[in-house]
């Protein structure tokens, strides 16, 4: 019956033979692992929180004073319907437009949104004219809503490429349109201009209307009819313009389109409500009527759109890292990190491109030179070091460079995990690399062994054979008992001990048993050449790959004579070889006097075991106490 | 011829055709000038390999085949093949294995297929005349041999199979066992023992009776089965777990 162990784990030396690792990259990785200290030379992501800088400083006190004067126009102004109530929400939004403009510069610089948010903020701020009593003043603050209506057109439509695409075109045409045909001859034929603005609106009298040219109050009426009806189609083809671009982004893009276009339709649905419904129904203007109270609402919710957009980008950058994180943990292989690249990006066609800096080109995962081109559909982003020599670059959908900070933290976070891999890569090839030149030289030196056994067999041996046989014909001819045949008699006892001693010495070096019969019989004659009893527990494990024989053959040896040398005078010894699926398990345990593994000098024979056994990628767990004997326990994977 | 003569004439009772096989020149002439001593021999032919010696065992068809155990092509184990070989095709002839190795293991590997006939002899053991005419004489005669020097290991050996049964034989009945193998008679094991001739004939039956062996007096029979006992349990045993 043979013990079930369990395989050596906790021990003071343990080797692995794990090293299954993937070289897809082949010399391309090599040329890439030359490349040290990724860490330092990444460029620093841009998602930190930064001072404000000097301009936003100035935009902002700007837009204070803006705010604050616009208030405090329409507190004095008297036109208003609700003073106070439009102070508040002006100021408001002239604030929240500027903040929506710094946050959008902050975080793209290269975008005109930031800009034109903090412009469009600032010239919002006029609009305080409308509550002035004086006509042409008055006529400016109404008036100005109009380039106003068109700069959120654009801003909406645009976004977030800041170029118009032809049907945003055509909704924008179609408004001009719509103004030359309808709101342009009401506001040349109307007595006084009211703001379109529930709480704007003029409370008593307008002023009168400078820019009056004629007068006919039921065609004013009738070209404020034609221009209600315009807008309600306008902001109808926008809606349906948003929804089906909404549907037809990809998933990075609508993140950043969502919070933008869903404010920006509020307020369209809300404005076409109302003007239709005041101009054309007769529905009350004021600010507390239903449609009244949603345009007011709707209009402060608007920059928040962009504001959000920008947030949602950063929280999304943060969720990414962190799943990214955590992936990259599981996986850190090349084609790992792709895939979690592209679960990151949302993107399935995400590709990873690495810079081979002396051939100065990118390979993709397999070695493939990769050209990088920007495509209708695709584009990539290289992450470079601070000295601008690219190191990586992420091939992936258009739509993700509207999310430069996620790319940037998706960017760097890759090349900090493939520069882990290559890490342990090199750790691990160089482990290989060791094991495989510690394997040449187990190999070699036993085949060394063999051939200086052969040769003692083969020469020295028989020669002290013939000259054995040769010496006892000569006894066998001299008289007995004279003082020649004493000495012949000593020269044979001294002749057989050298045979002895030769022949010990022969199956020192190799025994020839080991070669010719296999572990098992060449360890019980090891066992019989000990000089402490040994108890065999030997299965017959067959023929195995010579390396491996010569490795556990040399472990147990090395154990037997150590328990016999340091085990004290009664140590008995206790060897053990038997077969676990795929495993070739063996042990020497003796009961002898122990040592403190780390404390007392180790046996010498140790490093051995642990070189012969680390070569064959094998382990082997020297436990021992003082007192409680030491079991030496190994274990080699062998392949069927 | 006049070897022939003399066996014909009578004082040795017969003549032994031998073919000898050894590779290493110094040890074949040493060979060759041993039994060149002996009038009871005629050698037929020296080989030098495992081939030459299987065609002169078919040309000459010797009594008894001396041969080294290593040997061209190989030089592993030729002389144990040989005789294995020579179990089949010619079981009447003697074969007689010397060797350089004291290990038990090709001892044992000889005697697997059947001990008649057959003798393992430490070369060095060769030169004296009555070492290698006394193997040669018993095989051809249908008995077993094995050098004294590879009964010691065993005897000295401490090595024992887990289970042995030799555990329950007493310290006094392994020191009688030791004397058997060694090939010492019941006489010689009771003078070394200072034991009456009686009491080691008792220890004897009940050590065969222990270790299930047949009583038999034949002396060379009681060494090889003692030397097959003492060797198996020490071998490598078949597990019932795997």
């Amino acid at each position: 019956m043979t013990p079930r162990m369990p395989v050596p784990e906790e021990t003071t030396t343990v080797l692995d033979g794990a090293g299954a690792h993937e070289t897809a990259l082949g010399p391309a990785a090599r040329e890439l692992r030359a490349d040290r200290d990724v860490r330092e030379q990444l460029r620093p992501i841009r998602i930190a929180a930064r001072r404000p800088t000097r301009i936003e400083l100035a935009i902002a006190i700007a837009a204070v004073a803006a705010a604050a004067a616009s208030a405090a126009v329409v507190l004095v102004g008297g036109v208003a319907a609700s003073p106070s109530g439009l102070a508040f929400v002006l100021a408001l939004y002239v604030l929240v437009c500027v903040v929506a403009g710094i946050a959008w510069r902050r975080a793209r610089p290269w975008s005109p949104y930031g800009l034109a948010l903090v412009a469009y903020g600032l010239a919002a701020s006029l609009f305080c004219l409308s509550t002035t009593s004086q006509p042409l003043v008055h006529s400016i603050g109404v008036l100005i809503t109009i380039p106003g209506a068109f700069f959120v057109f654009w801003l909406v439509l645009s976004f977030p490429s800041a170029r118009l695409d032809s049907a945003g075109r055509a909704v924008i045409a179609l408004a001009g349109g719509v103004l030359l045909v309808g709101c342009l001859p009401a506001v040349f034929l109307t007595d006084s201009l009211s703001p379109m603005q529930p709480l704007a609106r003029c409370g008593g009298a307008c002023p009168a209307n400078p820019l009056q040219i004629g007068h006919n109050q039921s065609l004013a009426t009738a070209f404020g009819h034609i221009d209600a009806v315009g807008h309600a189609i306008v902001y109808g083809l926008i809606l349906t313009l948003l929804a089906a671009r909404f549907v037809r982004a990809s998933r990075p893009r609508r993140r950043l389109l969502g919070p933008v276009y869903l404010f920006s339709a509020l307020v369209f649905a809300a404005s076409g409500v109302y003007q239709v419904s005041v101009n054309l129904f007769g529905g009350s203007p004021s600010a507390s009527s239903p449609a009244g109270f949603a345009l007011t609402a709707t209009t402060i919710l608007f920059p928040f759109g962009f504001i959000a957009a920008i947030v949602f980008a950063y929280a999304y950058v943060g969720a990414a890292l962190a799943s990214m994180v955590h992936e990259l943990g599981v996986s850190s292989s090349v084609t790992g990190v792709e895939r979690v690249v592209r679960q990151v990006l949302d993107d399935p066609r995400a590709q990873l491109a690495f810079w081979l800096p002396r051939s100065r080109r990118y390979v993709d995962r397999h070695g493939r030179g990769v050209v990088l081109d920007e495509e209708e559909t695709s584009t990539w982003r290289s992450i470079e070091r601070t000295d601008g020599e690219p190191m990586l670059a992420i091939v992936h959908d258009a739509a993700l460079d509207e999310d430069p900070e996620l790319m940037d933290a998706v960017g760097a976070e890759t090349v900090l995990a493939l520069e882990n891999r290559r890490l342990q890569q090199d750790l691990l090839d160089s482990i290989a690399a060791l094991r495989a030149s510690r394997k040449r030289l187990v190999a070699v030196a036993a085949s060394e062994r063999r051939k200086i056994e052969r040769d003692l067999h083969d020469s020295a041996q028989q020669m002290l054979i013939a000259i054995r046989i040769q010496l006892e014909l000569a006894r066998g001819e001299v008289d007995t008992a004279s003082k020649l045949e004493r000495q012949l008699n000593r020269i044979a006892v001294d002749l057989d001990r050298a045979l002895d001693e030769l022949r010990s010495v022969a199956h020192g070096i190799y025994p020839p048993l080991l070669a010719e019969e296999g572990l098992a019989a060449a360890l019980t004659e090891a066992a019989r050449r000990a000089s402490v009893p040994v108890e065999l527990e030997l299965e017959d494990v067959g023929r195995l790959p010579e390396e491996i024989e010569t490795a556990v053959y040399y472990c147990c040896l090395e154990a037997l004579q150590n328990a016999a040398k340091h085990g004290g005078p009664d140590v008995a010894v206790t060897m053990r070889l038997w077969w676990e699926p795929h495993l070739l398990r063996f042990s020497v345990s003796d009961d002898g006097v122990g040592f403190v593994p780390g404390q007392d000098p180790e046996p010498t024979g140790l490093t051995n075991m642990l070189d012969r056994l680390g070569a064959i990628g094998g382990r082997i767990s020297i436990r021992s106490a003082p007192g409680r004997g030491t079991d030496v326990d190994g274990a080699v994977t062998v392949s069927p | 011829m006049s070897k022939a003569a003399e066996a014909a004439a009578g004082a040795p009772a017969r003549l032994y055709r031998i073919v000898v096989a050894e590779d290493a020149y110094l040890v074949r002439e040493g060979i060759r000038q041993v039994l060149a001593q002996e009038d009871e021999v005629e050698v037929a032919e020296f080989c030098s390999d495992l081939s030459s010696l299987l065609q002169a065992v078919e040309r000459h068809e010797p009594d008894v085949v001396v041969t080294d155990i290593r040997m061209p092509p190989t030089n592993t184990d030729e002389g144990i093949r040989a005789a294995a070989t020579l179990r089949e095709s010619r079981p009447e002839t003697g074969v007689v294995v010397i060797s350089q190795y004291v290990s038990p293991h090709y001892a044992i590997k000889l005697f697997e297929d059947g001990s008649a006939r057959r003798a393992y002899l430490l070369k060095e053991h060769v030169g004296h005349r009555n070492h290698l005419m006394g193997a040669i004489r018993e095989v051809a005669s249908g008995g077993s041999v094995v050098d004294p020097a590879v009964v010691e290991v065993l005897v000295e050996s401490r090595t024992r199979a887990k289970n042995s049964p030799l555990a329950h034989l007493t310290p006094r009945e392994r020191e009688v066992l030791a004397g058997v193998a060694e090939g010492k008679s019941n006489a010689a094991i009771a003078r070394s023992l200072f034991l009456t001739k009686r009491a080691v004939e008792k220890n004897i039956n009940s050590i065969f009776a222990k270790l299930d062996l047949a009583d038999d007096t034949d002396v060379s029979r009681r060494v090889v089965a003692s030397l097959l006992f003492l060797a198996e349990t020490g071998t490598p045993f078949q597990s019932v777990s795997s």
